[in-house]
């Protein structure tokens, strides 16, 4: 990992975002995977094709848009955003 | 039943008895029938241990602050303060459903029903206790289907009390089915709000119950029975004790022991060797806990704060010594096919996860995991870890984890295609094994 990235990762979550997250409730989620494409700097899929969700909050506005898309784009409704 | 219990003549160690007085003795499979320890009905009971002080108002105060005098913690392996958990059910008001947790999921450990069994006034008088710090009026006993000798103690307890005149709060024995995650207390939160007994997931784990529920507390069977010492004013007669289920072949024992005894002592005072020799490494905590190594958990002391500090937890009191005839990789392959088939069966992750990593465990132990079953094993434990609505799926990753470095050896030896070819297999008990 080069300087440059090493800095821009530990660069704290914009101010304006606070600490919301995107969450999912795993038992409702049935692998359909249309949140990973909607989101796909927040969501990758594992070897079984259910989402995996990066951890950290949101961190822009881009991915606010992102996580809301996937949010309202779920069959299930298994994913939310919290704050 | 145990002939080579040494349990009177071992090593010249203090037993610390604050529950039990002796070890129980168990059958490898079930709780119908227990050895060792006589139980207690009102009368013994009061004779041993006093009785309970009122802990209404003020008292209830006094005995949060005996609770966190005494450092209490859950029984879950978080060790989450007992005080602060009731302390976060009074700031909703009066009015929560207390839980004495006793459906013992682990399949080897007994020490809950031990206590149902031989100290069940002590466990309804920590429950009575709890009722009444947090101003409730509906107290579940939460026990197993199956458990029945549990079941029937608890409500000749609560029977002989009644007749007795003690002045308890409503008290209702509930069943859940007979699983693994039945004690996961999200799924007895579900059953009581009128849900099926299956973990939900939580945003916040301080607040498990639905918007609009009555707020539920839930507490071990073990951690109110202390309650219950507690709740008699004696708080500085209180000595941290934790209580183990050992096991051998042929029959479990259930001891009692303070934080001054070593694992090697708890292991030459209940477990029964088929060979005369130590075992070569100790399953600690449950199905989901960690393999330790025999030179590494012999001096280690049953204190959960030196645990900590060796990323270990008594959990919910197992030690499962691996005798040195075993194959460690092969009673982890077990134990991790039954805990994939305990799935709840609600998340991705962990029902077709800890299926995936069940075989791969599976082919290690038979000695044919390929290179590329090597590299799936590695990465499906990868992604499996936190993504469960519970924890299940972390804890059996937990216990194959500590299994790949502990058995380091045999995965080298079982990846050249060889098996162990142990002569000594099945140690550790799986329900319908038998």
């Amino acid at each position: 990992m080069s300087r440059h990235a090493a800095v821009r990762e530990a660069r704290p979550a914009k101010p304006s975002q606070g600490d919301a997250a995107l969450r999912i409730d795993p038992a409702i989620c049935d692998g359909v995977g249309i949140c990973a494409h909607l989101a796909a700097d927040l969501i990758t899929v594992d070897s079984w094709g259910y989402p995996i969700l990066r951890a950290e909050p949101l961190r822009s506005g881009s991915e606010r848009r992102q996580a809301e898309a996937a949010v309202a784009a779920c069959p299930r409704k298994a994913l939310h955003i919290t704050t | 039943m145990s002939p080579h219990l040494h349990l009177v003549d071992g090593p010249a160690t203090t037993v610390t008895t604050m529950l039990l007085d002796g070890a129980a003795v168990v059958p490898r499979h079930g709780t119908e029938s227990l050895t060792g320890v006589e139980a207690h009905d009102l009368a013994a009971h009061r004779a041993t241990f006093g009785t309970r002080r009122s802990c209404v108002g003020h008292a209830g105060q006094d005995l949060l602050e005996a609770i966190d005098h005494v450092h209490l913690t859950g029984r879950g392996g978080g060790h989450f303060p007992t005080a602060a958990k009731w302390r976060s059910i009074l700031v909703h008001g009066a009015g929560a459903t207390v839980v004495a947790n006793g459906a013992e999921g682990e399949p080897a450990a007994a020490k809950d029903a031990v206590l149902l069994q031989t100290r069940p006034h002590l466990v309804l008088d920590g429950l009575v206790a709890a009722m009444e710090v947090v101003g409730s009026s509906d107290g579940v006993v939460w026990l197993h289907d199956g458990a029945w000798a549990s079941a029937r103690s608890i409500s000749r307890a609560l029977e002989e009390r009644a007749a007795a005149g003690v002045a308890d709060p409503p008290i209702r024995v509930v069943l859940a089915p007979d699983r693994y995650l039945s004690g996961e207390a999200t799924g007895i939160i579900r059953t009581l709000e009128g849900g099926p007994t299956l973990p939900r997931y939580v945003d916040d784990p301080s607040r498990p119950w639905s918007v609009g529920s009555t707020p539920v507390l839930v507490n071990n069977v073990e951690t109110l029975a202390r309650v219950g010492l507690l709740a008699t004013g004696d708080v500085a007669g209180y000595t941290p004790t934790s209580l183990l289920t050992v096991v051998s072949k042929s029959h479990r024992v259930v001891l009692e022991v303070g934080a001054a005894t070593t694992f090697g002592e708890v292991v030459e005072r209940a477990w029964t060797s088929p060979d005369r020799r130590p075992p070569q490494a100790v399953l600690l905590g449950g199905y989901g806990g960690s393999w330790v190594a025999w030179d590494k958990i012999r001096d280690l002391h049953v204190d959960s704060d030196e645990l900590r500090g060796a990323g270990l937890s008594v959990g919910a009191g197992l030690v499962g010594p691996l005798p040195s005839t075993s194959c460690g990789l092969e009673e982890s392959a077990r134990v991790m096919r039954y805990m994939a088939g305990q799935s709840a069966r609600q998340c991705g992750p962990c029902v077709f996860g800890l299926a995936s990593v069940a075989d791969l465990a599976s082919d290690l132990s038979a000695g044919r995991l390929t290179p590329i079953g090597r590299r799936k094993l590695g990465r499906f434990m990868g992604e499996i870890s936190g993504r469960g609505a519970c924890r299940h799926p972390d804890g059996a990753l937990r216990m194959l984890s500590s299994a790949l470095v502990v058995f380091g050896d045999d995965v080298r030896h079982h990846r050249r295609g060889r098996t162990c070819d142990a002569p000594t297999y099945a140690i550790l008990p799986v329900p319908g094994e038998e």
